[in-house]
């Protein structure tokens, strides 16, 4: 099985240092290419261009952060900051463009109105991403 | 007084009902006949098969010479669009719109519409039972 | 422009979907699930789920910085709330309103639409310039069915036109009720003179209308 792109998004969760180590790792073996992205959702009362300063500094920040741990594991990582309405869609758009093949995910064990919930970007991106998708998911604590 | 109801619900039958008691000359309005099964058996009144949005319906139901129109059907939009016309197509003295959307209330409330949330009115009666 | 389409249905998607081409920022608002999902797919992140009416759903969809909100549902009620909430609530600068019963047009303009649409009356129009030489085009049938009230287009070449109505040889119970010339309507008295090219109004029999008809635009 040849894996050689591979995206991940992160959003300054704690889990996103395992899948950017578990990314490096499969990709350093198979000399493949890892991109780190953090999508940052614009309301529609704003328009999508908008420059949203807290937001584009935590997303800096994170993406930052990302390239350390990478740096750590003697691997270089592409990052990108993007702005969209929704992360799910922009992630699939992001997998088409750069023809990746895998989108490797990592969420936490989240609760809404006390059961456990997927959120929506993950759905989605199962659902309509072309390529492999591959959900990491963190041990409940 | 000549009061013509739209949406022969509960709320409107009984609304009806009382007026009908009262004295008053009612006409009430319904796209489903099958509505005004809810209205007593004493009632007086008129009871018409028509759309309250429709001026040809309101007109059969003596909106033009109505003192009072109200507006209680299951669709905020439908209240408050027949709403409109009566009072500014028809120049009814009285108009009343039930909406149940609080927010959309609000709006039509500044705008000049005579309006009554049922939502806002019952959560506050529920409050005032459960905390007094 | 920012554009806020009200109503994810056929004419919703079309429309949307030329907006978005023409390069103008969309936005559809639609209740049902389902269609939002279809319209995702085929165009992208450009629909939110939820009511249009509503002003909170409104608010979240950024209605505030909208250039224009075009309301085509099927339900004309649901197009005039969902604009005067936009017009009234958001101050959006231009708002459209499809509406499928044509007796609602007046009303929406008096209460403060911009535009309206109405659908029947395109098609109408439509049958009319296609369908010029049936110039009689029946209007109401009065109670009874005995009388009814018919509009004809006078021709250019009729023999009729430019003559004094007192002049005009009618079938019997027709009579012409109103005119509508270059000047305007008119109720006609007997010195009234017929122009070419005016609609006139009038009342008459089902079994005189092809008399009628024939008085009015022979040549």
């Amino acid at each position: 099985m040849e894996i050689p792109k591979i995206l991940v998004p992160v959003n300054g969760e704690r889990v996103d240092e395992e899948v950017i180590e578990l990314a490096c790792t499969i990709a350093k073996r198979r000399k493949g290419k890892v991109y780190v992205v953090y999508v940052i959702e614009v309301k529609r009362a704003l328009p999508l261009d908008t420059e949203i300063e807290p937001e584009t500094q935590k997303g800096e920040k994170v993406l930052k952060r990302a390239e350390r741990i990478a740096d750590e594991l003697d691997y270089q990582v592409d990052t990108d900051l993007l702005q969209a309405r929704e992360v799910g869609p922009a992630l699939v758009d992001e997998a088409v463009e750069r023809g990746v093949d895998l989108i490797l995910m990592g969420i936490g064990y989240k609760k809404r109105f006390g059961e456990f919930n997927l959120g929506s970007t993950v759905p989605y991106v199962l659902k309509n991403a072309p390529c492999r998708v591959l959900l990491w998911r963190e041990p409940i604590d | 007084m000549n009061v013509v109801i739209m949406g022969c619900g509960r709320v409107g039958a009984q609304l009806a009902a009382l007026l009908d008691e009262d004295g008053h000359k009612v006409a009430i309005l319904d796209v489903e006949p099958y509505s005004f099964r809810r209205l007593p058996s004493t009632f007086q009144g008129a009871a018409l098969v028509g759309d309250g949005t429709d001026e040809d319906s309101l007109k059969r139901a003596g909106i033009e010479e109505a003192d009072a129109f109200v507006a209680v059907t299951q669709g905020d939009n439908r209240n408050v669009m027949a709403a409109q016309i009566a009072k500014h197509i028809f120049k009814v003295p009285k108009v009343v719109c039930r909406i149940y959307d609080p927010l959309r209330e609000e709006m039509y409330h500044t705008l000049g519409l005579e309006t009554i949330s049922p939502t806002t009115v019952g959560a506050r009666l529920l409050r005032d039972v459960i905390v007094s | 422009m920012y554009i806020i389409v009200v109503g994810g249905g056929k004419v919703g998607y079309y429309l949307s979907k030329t907006l978005l081409s023409e390069g103008h920022e969309v936005l559809i608002l639609e209740k049902d699930a389902k269609k939002c999902e279809a319209i995702t797919e085929e165009l992208g992140s450009v629909v939110v789920r939820g009511d249009g009416c509503e002003a909170r759903t409104l608010a979240d969809a950024g209605t505030e910085r909208a250039d224009m909100l075009i309301a085509v549902t099927n339900e004309d009620e649901d197009n005039l709330v969902a604009c005067q909430v936009a017009k009234n609530k958001f101050k959006v600068p231009r708002t459209i309103a499809r509406i499928n019963n044509p007796k609602n047009e007046a009303l929406f303009k008096k209460l403060g639409i911009d535009v309206t649409v109405s659908s029947t009356n395109l098609i109408l129009e439509h049958i009319e310039e296609e369908v010029p030489t049936h110039p009689l085009v029946h209007l109401l049938t009065l109670k009874g069915g005995s009388l009814e009230i018919v509009e004809v287009k006078i021709p250019q070449n009729s023999s009729v036109a430019g003559k004094r109505m007192k002049e005009i040889d009618l079938p019997p119970d027709s009579v012409i009720c109103l005119m509508i010339g270059k000047w305007g309507a008119q109720v006609p008295s007997g010195d009234t003179i017929l122009e070419a090219e005016a609609k006139v109004i009038a009342v008459t029999r089902p079994e005189a209308e092809e008399a009628l008809r024939a008085a009015l635009t022979g040549s």
